[in-house]
C-alpha cells in the first residue's frame, strides 16, 4: 500500500499532514449513492437514535477514518462517538481495521452501507424463521437481530423467559427445547459465530481509548466468519432450568432482558466469549430459492416447483453462494430425495424434468446423460428472468399495457427502428411515437445512432431504439431506495403530527392498566375510557391503519430491492 | 430524276400498303416488332419511308412505341384503348402511359414530372383532365398521409399503399386489432385450461395445450368477426403481439411438407402462459407510479410529508 516505512520521518510527517485534511480519502469509501445514504440515515435514526445516525452517516460519507478524525469532523464529544461506534460494531454495521499507514497508526473505522440497509429486511428474516422453526426460532432470530451479538446462554435464557411469559399460567418451557432449536438453526447455517479478533477479547469494546496506541487487530482485511473452522460449532453449555415468568407485580423497570437480575449474572455456562450472529447470506440464499420456486409454480405447476425445491435443497450445501448454477444432480438422486407425499413414478419425473429443461425460461438445464440425466438449476438465468419480469411489470403498471408491449418487444429484439416497432407491436404510428418518447424521457429506452456516412448527417443515420436491462435494473433499484425513504419519512411525519393524541392515549392506557391491576370497579374504567372522545378514537384508528399500511408497503418494496440487487450482484460476478 | 419521280408517285399508295403490312406484322407478333423485322419483311423499303409510315401510325394512335434492350419495338395498340385516347393529345397520352406502367403501386406527381419532363402546371392540368374522364384515380398512401399516388382507375391498390388488412381508408384499425388479439388469446387460454384439467401425464398436457397457427387461423375465420380476408401471416403477426404482451409463448417444430399449415417444413406452435411473478412491490406504492417522482424532496414543494397521492392511497 504505502511504502512509507522506507521514508524519512520528517517527510512522513509532511505526508501525514497532507493526507489528513481531505476527509474523503477516496479509496476505501464504499460506493454509495445519495439515495442509499439518505435511507441509511433514516434507518439508523429509527433504530438507534440521532447520535448514532449522525456518526453513522458521517462514516458512510467519508469512508474509513480513525477516532480522532471522526470526533473533529462531526463535532460530537468523544464519549458519544465511542458509544455510537460500539453500537454500530455490535450490529456489524461498522468494522475496524488497521490504519492505512501501517501498524502503529490509529485504528480506522468503516461503516458498511449494505449492512445498514439490511435493517429493512429484519421483518422478513423473522418471518422466515417463524415459518421454518415456529415460535422458538422466531424469537431467537428476533432477539439476535435486536442485539447484534450474543452468547448462546443469554439468548436461550431470554427466549425461554419470553416464551414462558406468553404461555398460560403454570406452564413454562425447558431451556433444552430452546437449545435444540438453536442447534438446528446453527446446523442449517442460519446462525454463525462472530469471527473472533486476534486475542480473546469480547468484540463489544475494541475501540482503543487513546489514538496512537498500538492497535490490537492484525488482520489486513475484514475476516469472513466462514474462514474460521468453528464457525458452525455449537458449544457445549450447561444450561438447565426453565423459563421464568415475569410477574406483573414486579418492578416494571425490568425490560426485555437488557438488565439482568443480579443472581442470574453470576451464573456462567462455559461459553463466554463465543458470540453468535445472524448469517444474512444464508437467509438471502433462502429468499432467492423461494422466489425461484414460486416463479416455477406460477409458470408451470405445483409438481414442477416441488421438483425444483428438492433440487435446490439438495444443493444447499454443495453449491457456493456465488455460483451461477447449482451442482449437477442426477435424476436418480432427485427421484430418491423427493418428499414422500409427492409419489410420482420415475418416467413421470423424467417427463417433468424434460419439460423444465424445454421451458423458454430455462430454470433448469441438462448437462449430461449419466445417472439418468444430470440436471442443474440455472440460478443466474432465473435471476435474470425474474429481474426482467420485474422491469416489465413496472413499465406495465406505470405506463400501460401497450407501452409494456413495446418494452418487451425491445427487450426481445434488442435494436429496432421506429417503423419496425410500429409494425411488430401493431400500434398506430402516432401513438407508438408518443409512447416511445415517454419511455425515453424516463430513461427506460435508449436511442442508438448508427451513421451511414462519416458526416453523421441525420437524414442518413439509422436511429435504433434499445433497452439495456442491467442499467435499467440499477436505476429502478435507486428508485426503490428513494421510495422506501419516502415511506419512512411519511410515517415519521404522520406520527409526529399526531404526537399529542398518541401521548394522551398512552397515558389513558397506563391509567387503565393500573386501575385494572388494583381491581377497580367497572364504572371507574368506563369513566377513564370516556376521556378519549369518539372522533379522537377514530383518528387514532385511522392513524394506526396508515402506519400499518406504510410499514407493509416498505416490506413489499424491500422484496423488489432484494430481487434487483441479487440480479445486479449476480451479473457483476459473471462478468468479472 | 426518274427515280425520284417514281418514288414520289409511289408514296401515297405505297404508304397505305406499307401501313397495312406493318399492322399485319404487329398482329402476327403481338409482343411487338422491331425495325429489323420490318426490314426483313419489306427489304425494298427505305429507312426514311419506314420512319414516315411509323410516325404516321403513331400519331394516329394505332401503334405503340416501346423500347427494349435491343432497340425499338412497335406494338399494336388495342382498339379500345385507342378509342379512349381519341380526344387527348400527346402529352396526356404520355402521362397515361406512365401511370399505366406504374402498375398497382401508383406514381407520385413528382416522379411523374421526372419521367415526362413536363412542367408542374401541365402535369396537374393533365391529371385533372384524366381524373374527370375517369381514366385514373388518386389513392392516399398510408405511409405519408399528404402524399397522393395516381393509378389506373380499375387497378386495385397494392398492400404497401393501403397498409393491408389492418388499414381501412388510411386509418389503422386499432379496435379491430384489439378484438383479434383478445379472441386469439381466449382461444389459446381455453385450450391450455382444457389441457391442464385433463390430468394426464405432463408431456401430453403440454403438447395438447399447443395450437398451431393454422388452427388459430381457422378459428378466427370461422368466428367471422373480420370483414376482410385474413391470411395466416396476418394471424401470425397478431400472435406475435401476444408474445410481446407476455401472454403467449411460441415454439417451432419441424413438420412434414404437406401437412396442413406448414411453411417450409416448419410449424409454429403457440401456447398461453401465466406470468412468472405477481406485480412487483414497487408498483404497489404510490411512489412507484408517481409522475413527479424526480421532483420529490423532503422539504420541497413536493415532498413525502405533503404528498397528495400518498394521502389518497392511505385513505383508500
Amino acid at each position: 500500500m504505502y511504502a512509507h516505512s522506507s521514508v524519512q520521518p520528517m517527510i512522513l510527517c509532511n505526508v501525514i499532514s497532507r493526507r489528513r485534511t481531505p476527509s474523503r480519502s477516496g479509496s476505501r469509501a464504499e460506493m454509495m449513492t445519495a439515495q442509499e445514504a439518505r435511507l441509511c440515515g433514516l434507518l439508523l435514526r429509527e433504530h438507534f437514535g440521532e447520535v448514532v445516525e449522525k456518526i453513522g452517516t458521517h462514516l458512510l460519507r467519508s469512508g474509513a477514518q480513525n477516532l480522532r478524525t471522526i470526533v473533529n469532523e462531526s463535532g460530537t464529544p468523544i464519549d458519544l462517538v465511542k458509544k455510537s461506534l460500539c453500537v454500530l460494531m455490535k450490529h456489524g454495521a461498522c468494522r475496524f481495521s488497521i490504519g492505512r499507514k501501517g501498524p502503529g497508526s490509529p485504528v480506522e473505522y468503516q461503516a458498511s452501507c449494505e449492512r445498514i440497509l439490511g435493517i429493512l429486511r429484519y421483518p422478513r428474516y423473522i418471518y422466515t424463521a417463524k415459518t421454518l422453526y415456529s415460535d422458538t426460532g422466531e424469537l431467537i432470530i428476533e432477539e439476535l437481530l435486536q442485539r447484534g451479538h450474543m452468547t448462546m446462554s443469554s439468548i436461550v435464557k431470554m427466549v425461554a423467559d419470553r416464551l414462558t411469559h406468553n404461555m398460560e399460567e403454570g406452564r413454562s418451557i425447558e431451556y433444552n427445547e430452546v437449545v435444540s432449536t438453536f442447534s438446528k438453526l446453527v446446523e442449517t447455517h442460519f446462525l454463525q459465530r462472530c469471527p473472533p479478533v486476534s486475542e480473546v477479547v469480547p468484540p463489544v469494546s475494541t475501540a482503543p481509548t487513546v489514538p496512537g496506541a498500538p492497535a490490537a487487530p492484525v488482520s489486513t482485511g475484514p475476516p469472513t466468519p466462514e474462514s474460521f473452522s468453528d464457525c458452525y460449532l455449537v458449544p457445549s453449555v450447561s444450561l438447565a432450568g426453565r423459563g421464568k415468568r415475569r410477574r406483573s407485580g414486579e418492578d416494571a423497570v425490568l425490560d426485555q432482558g437488557t438488565t439482568k437480575k443480579a443472581k442470574t449474572d453470576l451464573q456462567t455456562h462455559g461459553d463466554e466469549g463465543i458470540y453468535w450472529q445472524v448469517n444474512f447470506e444464508r437467509f438471502h440464499l433462502h429468499f432467492r430459492d423461494q422466489t425461484i420456486i414460486s416463479a416455477v409454480a406460477s409458470k408451470l405447476d405445483q409438481t414442477s416447483s416441488e421438483i425444483v425445491r428438492t433440487m435446490l435443497r439438495m444443493s444447499e450445501v454443495t453449491t457456493t453462494p456465488s455460483a451461477s448454477c447449482t451442482q449437477a444432480l442426477s435424476a436418480n438422486e432427485v427421484f430418491r430425495s423427493l418428499p414422500a407425499n409427492y409419489s410420482i413414478s420415475r418416467p413421470v419425473l423424467d417427463q417433468y424434468l424434460t419439460l423444465l429443461v424445454d421451458d423458454p425460461m430455462e430454470f433448469v438445464g441438462k448437462t449430461g446423460d449419466s445417472g439418468g440425466g444430470m440436471y442443474v438449476v440455472n440460478l443466474h438465468k432465473a435471476l435474470t428472468n425474474l429481474a426482467r419480469a420485474t422491469l416489465e411489470s413496472v413499465v406495465q403498471e406505470k405506463f400501460g399495457s401497450r407501452s409494456a408491449r413495446i418494452f418487451r418487444l425491445l427487450l426481445r429484439k434488442r435494436h429496432l427502428e421506429q417503423k419496425q416497432v410500429e409494425d411488430f407491436a401493431m400500434i398506430p404510428a402516432k401513438e407508438a411515437k408518443d409512447m416511445l418518447y415517454t419511455l425515453m424521457s424516463e430513461n427506460l429506452v435508449l436511442l442508438q445512432e448508427l451513421p451511414k456516412t462519416p458526416d453523421h448527417a441525420p437524414s442518413r443515420t439509422f436511429y435504433l431504439y434499445t433497452v439495456n436491462q442491467l442499467a435499467t435494473a440499477r436505476m429502478l433499484l435507486q428508485h426503490c431506495y428513494k421510495t422506501v425513504a419516502n415511506l419512512i419519512d411519511r410515517r415519521l411525519f404522520q406520527t409526529k403530527e399526531s404526537k399529542r393524541l398518541l401521548e394522551k392515549s398512552q397515558r389513558i392506557e397506563a391509567i387503565m392498566a393500573s386501575l385494572q391491576a388494583s381491581g377497580a370497579e367497572p364504572e371507574q374504567l368506563t369513566e377513564v375510557e370516556e376521556m378519549i372522545s369518539a372522533p379522537e378514537k377514530q383518528q387514532l384508528e385511522s392513524l394506526r391503519h396508515h402506519i400499518n399500511k406504510l410499514d407493509s408497503a416498505e416490506n413489499q418494496v424491500d422484496e423488489t430491492i432484494f430481487l434487483l440487487k441479487s440480479y445486479v450482484a449476480s451479473t457483476a460476478r459473471i462478468t468479472r | 430524276m426518274a427515280d425520284a419521280k417514281v418514288k414520289k408517285e409511289c408514296d401515297p399508295a405505297d404508304a397505305a400498303m406499307i401501313e397495312n403490312r406493318i399492322k399485319e406484322l404487329c398482329i402476327q407478333f403481338p409482343q411487338g416488332i422491331t425495325d429489323h423485322v420490318i426490314q426483313n419483311d419489306m427489304p425494298h423499303l427505305e429507312p426514311t419511308q419506314r420512319a414516315m409510315v411509323i410516325n404516321k401510325l403513331l400519331s394516329v394512335g394505332q401503334l405503340d412505341l416501346l423500347r427494349n434492350s435491343s432497340g425499338l419495338l412497335y406494338r399494336m395498340k388495342d382498339a379500345q384503348s385507342a378509342s379512349k385516347m381519341k380526344g387527348s393529345d400527346n402529352q396526356e397520352k404520355l402521362v397515361y402511359q406512365i401511370i399505366e406502367d406504374a402498375g398497382n403501386k401508383g406514381i407520385w406527381t413528382r416522379d411523374m414530372r421526372f419521367k415526362s419532363n413536363l412542367p408542374l402546371t401541365e402535369v396537374n392540368k393533365i391529371l385533372k383532365n384524366l381524373e374527370s374522364k375517369k381514366l385514373i384515380k388518386a389513392v392516399k398512401s398510408v405511409a405519408a398521409s399528404k402524399k397522393k399516388v395516381y393509378m389506373l382507375y380499375n387497378v386495385q391498390p397494392d398492400r404497401s399503399v393501403t397498409g393491408g388488412a389492418w388499414y381501412s381508408d388510411q386509418d389503422f384499425e386499432s379496435e379491430f386489432v384489439e378484438v383479434l388479439n383478445q379472441q386469439c388469446f381466449k382461444f389459446l387460454q381455453s385450450k391450455a385450461e382444457v389441457a391442464r384439467d385433463s390430468k394426464q401425464s405432463p408431456m401430453i398436457q403440454r403438447n395438447s395445450s399447443f395450437a398451431t397457427s393454422h388452427e388459430v387461423w381457422k378459428y378466427i375465420c370461422e368466428l367471422g368477426i373480420s370483414k376482410v380476408d385474413l391470411s395466416m401471416e396476418d394471424i401470425e403477426t397478431i400472435l406475435n403481439t401476444l408474445i410481446y404482451d407476455g401472454k403467449v409463448e411460441m415454439t417451432i417444430i419441424a413438420a412434414k411438407e404437406g401437412t396442413v399449415g406448414s411453411v417450409d417444413g416448419q410449424m409454429k406452435l403457440f401456447r398461453g402462459v401465466n406470468p412468472i411473478i405477481q406485480p412487483t412491490g414497487l408498483v404497489k406504492t404510490p411512489c412507484g407510479l408517481c409522475p413527479v417522482f424526480d421532483e420529490c424532496h423532503e422539504g420541497g414543494e413536493i415532498s413525502p410529508s405533503r404528498c397528495i397521492y400518498m394521502t389518497e392511497w392511505l385513505n383508500f
